[in-house]
């Protein structure tokens, strides 16, 4: 089985800014400096692995999977 | 009383007795707590105490049924009116709290910090050199107060001249949580003691301090936070006087008090733990794990409070809308559960699960995290590079607290090894 890659998302009430999602997948998330929150960059995605890294890692849980 | 009172366990200390913490994080106490099923009461103040790191984390994260804004996020109550008075985002709940915490989150951020490395690089190797060239002194007063204070000004944009101003405002603030006696009219105050942050005279010196510098800022502005603060708009609308002196408030004191007290504990483990930084020495690829575990260890701020907004339950106790909850983060920091021998110092200890000592995560989570990591993080490595040895001449005065775990005092000796000795 090939490894299955996921879309990142991001809940806008949730995310205050930390930056760890920056920090980890910098090809992924932007954060926005004049809004304050993170965003979701490009096209790309990530596998599971790295993907689950950086949910655990966001301390405000503002961040999502989805196919 | 009612019944569901009066099965409530008693805690074996009292918690909220300032000298429980003379001594340092009461390790002993905190260690009975988690042990016990539930959660334990406080009879003295009236509150839950969180004991272990699975329920702190659960009511950080819920900012919906455990409130900042509804109640105090100290243990005493206050008033409405002084608690309207002292607002900042940290007494404040979604969406007020986000709105306020982005204006200023993104020179927080990993990226953005990383721009600040040269400087405190700087800031680390000038306290140091004065530090080695005495032979020693107050590891406090010598470099874990100026460090994060010179720090955070540089970032709000006060002048190097007010520092020890700010960190002396700063620990006059600390003082209204622990048992001292204050002089309700010290810094010109005039306003009643218990309107204030702390109820300290402190915060009266701190407001006057950031109107003055705001009102330069206004004119001027300046690529600093107090320029960006003084010309933010929140929903339309400019930050009030009070919004913005409270916000400068929390910023000059958290930004100095944690920070200070994880380096001057930092300190303590230099000289009690030296096999530990050898490792770091060796493999410095061990850095990010022994700033965590400085961190853990050292949990700079004992507790935060949540008020319920609902009847809820944690961990099979019922508690009821209203209820004060408490997190004691140096309790969920040894957590036996999740930290193997959370007593002992161990510099590669595993960093997931997280220590809580930045909070449990939710909206509230640390906002200066990065920048601390950080500032620790080179502070270790030029104390690495440098080769410095300390030894601790005196036995460290703790403040006094229920709120942070700080160190007012530390004298201790430094020395290098002879040359051509490694």
């Amino acid at each position: 089985m090939s490894l299955q890659q996921w879309t990142m998302t991001i809940d806008t009430d949730k995310c205050v800014g930390v930056g760890q999602c920056e920090m980890l997948e910098e090809e992924v998330f932007y954060l926005d400096d004049d809004t304050g929150i993170a965003i979701v960059v490009g096209s790309e995605t990530l596998p599971a692995d790295r993907a689950d890294a950086v949910i655990d890692k966001c301390p405000s849980g503002a961040i999502g999977k989805t196919r | 009383m009612n019944q569901h009172q009066d099965l409530r366990a008693v805690a074996p200390v009292d918690l909220a007795d300032p000298d429980t913490y003379a001594q340092g994080i009461p390790h002993d106490a905190f260690a009975e707590l988690r042990a016990e099923p539930g959660l334990s009461w406080n009879q003295t103040e009236g509150f839950w105490a969180v004991t272990r790191h699975a329920d702190l984390v659960e009511v950080s994260r819920d900012t919906g049924t455990y409130s900042s804004e509804s109640g105090h996020i100290q243990i005493y109550d206050i008033d409405d009116d002084a608690l309207a008075e002292r607002a900042s985002m940290i007494d404040l709940d979604p969406p007020i709290h986000t709105r306020l915490r982005r204006l200023v989150s993104s020179a927080f951020t990993p990226r953005h910090v990383e721009a600040y490395q040269a400087a405190i690089r700087r800031r680390v190797q000038r306290c140091l050199d004065d530090f080695q060239a005495g032979g020693g002194g107050d590891w406090v007063a010598a470099v874990a107060a100026p460090i994060p204070i010179g720090v955070i000004c540089d970032l709000m944009g006060v002048p190097e001249q007010d520092h020890q101003y700010m960190i002396e405002l700063s620990d006059h603030l600390v003082a209204g949580t622990s048992a001292e006696p204050l002089d309700p009219g010290a810094y010109g105050n005039t306003t009643d003691l218990r309107l204030l942050p702390f109820n300290s005279p402190a915060a009266h010196g701190i407001f006057e301090y950031a109107r003055e510098l705001g009102e330069k800022r206004r004119a001027q502005p300046r690529d600093d936070l107090v320029s960006k603060l003084i010309a933010a708009e929140v929903g339309g609308e400019r930050l009030s006087d009070n919004e913005f002196t409270n916000f400068f408030r929390l910023m000059i004191f958290a930004g100095n008090e944690t920070t200070r007290s994880a380096m001057a504990h930092l300190g303590m483990y230099l000289a009690g733990h030296g096999d530990q930084f050898d490792r770091v020495r060796r493999d410095r690829s061990l850095l990010e794990s022994a700033v965590e575990e400085v961190v853990r260890y050292s949990s700079p701020i004992l507790y935060f409070r949540r008020t319920a907004t609902r009847d809820t339950e944690l961990s099979g106790t019922a508690i009821r809308a209203g209820d004060k909850v408490v997190m004691w983060y140096a309790a969920a920091n040894f957590d036996e559960t999740v930290f193997a021998d959370p007593l002992s110092f161990d510099v590669a200890r595993p960093r997931v699960p997280n220590n809580v000592a930045f909070g449990g995560g939710g909206a509230h989570f640390c906002l200066g995290a990065s920048l601390a990591r950080i500032e620790l993080g080179i502070l270790i490595e030029e104390i690495l590079d440098r080769r410095l040895f300390f030894d601790v001449v005196a036995p460290p005065v703790y403040v006094a607290s229920n709120f942070v775990n700080g160190i007012e005092h530390l004298s201790m000796s430094v020395s290098t090894p002879p040359k051509g000795q490694s």
